[in-house]
């Protein structure tokens, strides 16, 4: 267990908002349950000790009779994962991820076969012009990464 | 461009279902922050299909307007994120892990690397602790007992 400074996060709406201090070993876990459960290639959760609800209340799925998932109802972003052993949050979900880099992999059963090839895909940084265009215009309706006294904001177009 | 191939997927829960036209080229990560965020995970997996192709078999999503030209599919039961979508555009990139059968499916590019984890390029020699039967054997019989997830084919009758 490590003793952090407060690592805030929330859903992308920001309607739900978290904050912890005591966390655990981040992992990434391979099972077809967190794959399903984040629509993606593995679950990123990192043990929270003292991890408390500090805008709003997540809903939550009953994964199976052990384990529940915390979700934004507003906007769907994957929050927690709950265990009789604890609560579990999304490391997406932190407003700085990089500061949660995971240490172990977990559940290798369902590991996808190209995993371990991700680093080494050709990274597409040439934009074309309908695609700036198209960037240029957005007005995000993402939370910002940090908390805030009122949400939404109007007119507010943080972060791209 | 290879021919697009009939994919099903859905939420954990089953609440929502979908087949669609699947584009295996356009499978891709996206390490933006938006995409991040909407899927609580460190970038997003995403594959297209052509709007025209995409059916909803089961349940409907719910959506948030994560930018005003952006839509993000989730089911409201479970929270399972489904896609992203432009309002203009003629495509639906359906994450890669709701799919069925997500391994059909291998990424071809990175995209949104201005928000790329520092670390990523380690992200695949991170230590394993080895397979959920070994790991959490005392837990697995149970858990796969009362497995509440969709299995991953389309049922005539869930729950």
């Amino acid at each position: 267990m490590q003793e952090h400074e407060t690592l805030a996060g929330g859903c992308q709406c920001g309607a739900v908002r978290f904050e912890t201090k005591l966390i655990g070993r981040a992992s990434i876990c391979h099972c077809r349950m967190c794959q399903k459960a984040f629509g993606s290639f593995f679950g990123p959760l990192v043990t929270s000790h003292d991890g408390r609800w500090t805008r709003g209340e997540p809903k939550w799925f009953q994964s199976s009779n052990r384990a529940r998932r915390a979700f934004c109802a507003e906007c769907g972003t994957p929050l927690a994962y709950q265990t009789k052993y604890g609560l579990e949050l999304a490391i997406g979900a932190f407003d700085h991820p990089t500061r949660v880099a995971p240490v172990i992999q977990v559940n290798l059963t369902d590991k996808l076969p190209f995993f371990d090839t991700l680093h080494t895909l050709p990274a597409r940084d040439d934009p074309d012009d309908e695609w700036l265009d198209f960037m240029a215009g957005i007005h995000s309706n993402q939370h910002p990464d940090h908390d805030t006294e009122d949400w939404p904001l109007e007119g507010d177009g943080t972060d791209g | 461009m290879a021919d697009p191939v009939e994919m099903t997927g859905g939420c954990q829960c089953g609440a929502v279902r979908y087949k669609a036209m699947i584009l295996p080229e356009t499978s891709h990560i996206c390490h933006c922050r938006m995409c991040q965020k909407a899927v609580g995970n460190y970038f997003a997996a995403l594959v297209s299909a052509r709007n025209d192709t995409v059916v909803w078999t089961r349940g409907a999503p719910a959506v948030f307007m994560s930018s005003d030209p952006v839509r993000r599919g989730f089911c409201s039961t479970c929270g399972t994120p489904l896609f992203y979508k432009t309002v203009k555009g003629k495509h639906t990139a359906f994450t890669i892990g709701s799919l069925d059968q997500p391994e059909r499916v291998k990424p071809r590019t990175q995209e949104g690397v201005e928000a790329r984890m520092t670390w990523f390029h380690d992200i695949v020699d991170v230590p394993d602790s080895g397979t959920t039967e070994v790991e959490m054997a005392d837990r697995v019989a149970e858990i796969a007992a009362s497995n509440h997830q969709h299995p991953d084919h389309d049922t005539d009758h869930w729950p």
